[in-house]
């Protein structure tokens, strides 16, 4: 059985995440650990926040204790939006050709 | 069930949560909070924090080093300063092979790969000079600005001490040369006791002046606000200039490796030792100097690039 393909991008996977809402740093590692299967190690979701939060694609919030909820900005839509329509033209091209590779392989000789 | 999570907290504490001090402390101050807490909500939840995230943190750490903290502005301040460092630290360096190879043309007349290598240090060199020159006046006008808007008390001190140091450097350097001219050329090459002493004296002024006037210009660089075309042209010279001195560094190698193999007394002013030693302490002093100086250069062309992208 094939195996469930997971993509492992850190900034599309937290931005994914926020887009159902805000979340502190726990939240969204077992929340992308659910959707996409991937395990973020703590560092590399960090990583990727400070870069997310350099490029104004997503914003804390005041939290409570010493977790910080973060969540989407308009421009962290915009370009959650932008990359999803590029995976989706990816996804559906690879699609097309696999369907035309199936039809060849599966016509009668 | 509970006790036991708590207890394996504890037993981790020292752990993973330690590496966060790897991080820059900007970086610590704005996320460390935040990350402590996770890894430690990891621990409580039962999950694997050993090796694997030990090593994550380990990575993240490096490269929030080698991005910087901050926008775009404070990453290229960061890699400016960086570089104004390297440099310093490689002019000392440049400075030791300069005083080393005062004679090796001598020795050594015919040898072309040592006189290429050699000639291509000169003028990279020169080129550098000029590059860092350029660089400082581009930031000359926001640097009078700075001064005009209440900077000068901020840098008083160091203006002065800088000064003071060339001041007495450049006494030191005329003193040292007419007594110089009074002593015979193996008194000046080590034989002469008080006058070694007074040469290493002069060296360390020299290095402290240079030293001086590049923590004043790390200063007004982190007050400085330079205009967006200025900061792009920096933003090109940092990695240019950090290019040049890795070129430095390996026509320097190259150059000693080729006179270490055909004339090795030749590095030591002519030593009549039967079997002069190449690793001369005072180049390999200045091969390491240069070769941390391009490793910082390096560390603050990488983070000017970065910059560089968004601005």
């Amino acid at each position: 059985m094939p195996t469930k393909s997971r993509t492992n991008d850190p900034p599309l996977l937290i931005l994914t995440s926020l887009a159902s809402g805000e979340k502190h740093g726990y939240a969204l590692l077992q929340d992308i650990e659910r959707f996409a299967g991937a395990t973020l190690g703590p560092g590399t979701l960090y990583g990727a926040i400070t870069r997310l939060e350099e490029r104004g694609m997503i914003e804390p919030l005041p939290g409570s204790g010493r977790r910080r909820p973060y969540r989407l900005t308009a421009a962290g839509a915009e370009e959650l939006r932008v990359a999803l329509a590029d995976l989706r033209a990816i996804a559906d091209e690879g699609q097309r050709r696999l369907t035309a590779r199936i039809a060849v392989a599966g016509a009668p000789a | 069930m509970t006790a036991a999570r708590d207890r394996e907290a504890r037993r981790f504490r020292p752990g993973p949560t330690a590496l966060l001090a790897f991080y820059p402390r900007a970086w610590r101050r704005r996320y460390g909070d935040e990350l402590d807490a996770l890894i430690l909500e990891m621990q409580a939840d039962g999950r694997d924090t050993g090796a694997r995230v030990r090593a994550n943190l380990l990575q993240a750490a490096a490269r929030e080093r080698l991005h910087g903290s901050g926008d775009s502005r404070e990453r290229m301040r960061g890699g400016a300063c960086l570089l104004l460092w390297a440099w310093a630290l490689f002019v000392v360096g440049g400075s030791i092979v300069a005083k080393t190879s005062e004679h090796w043309q001598q020795a050594l007349p015919a040898a072309p790969d040592a006189s290429a290598a050699f000639s291509a240090l000169t003028w990279i060199a020169v080129g550098v000079a000029i590059a860092v020159a350029c660089g400082i006046a581009l930031a000359l006008p926001a640097t009078l600005s700075l001064l005009r808007d209440g900077g000068w008390p901020r840098l008083r001190m160091r203006v002065l001490t800088a000064a003071g140091l060339s001041v007495a450097a450049i006494g030191a350097t005329a003193a040292l040369l007419t007594w110089a001219h009074t002593l015979s050329a193996s008194a000046r090459n080590g034989h002469d006791v008080v006058y070694g002493c007074a040469f290493l004296a002069w060296v360390a002024l020299l290095t402290a002046s240079l030293l001086a006037w590049t923590a004043l210009a790390t200063r007004i660089t982190a007050g400085v606000r330079l205009t967006r075309p200025v900061l792009r042209i920096h933003a090109w010279l940092v990695p240019a200039v950090a290019v040049a001195m890795a070129a430095m560094t390996v026509a320097t190698l190259v150059w000693w490796a080729t006179v270490a193999g055909e004339a090795p007394a030749a590095l030591t002013g002519g030593s009549r030792m039967a079997h002069a030693s190449p690793l001369v302490p005072a180049l390999v002093l200045a091969a390491v100097l240069m070769l941390v100086a391009t490793s910082l250069a390096g560390l603050g062309a990488n983070r000017a690039m970065s910059a560089h992208r968004e601005l």
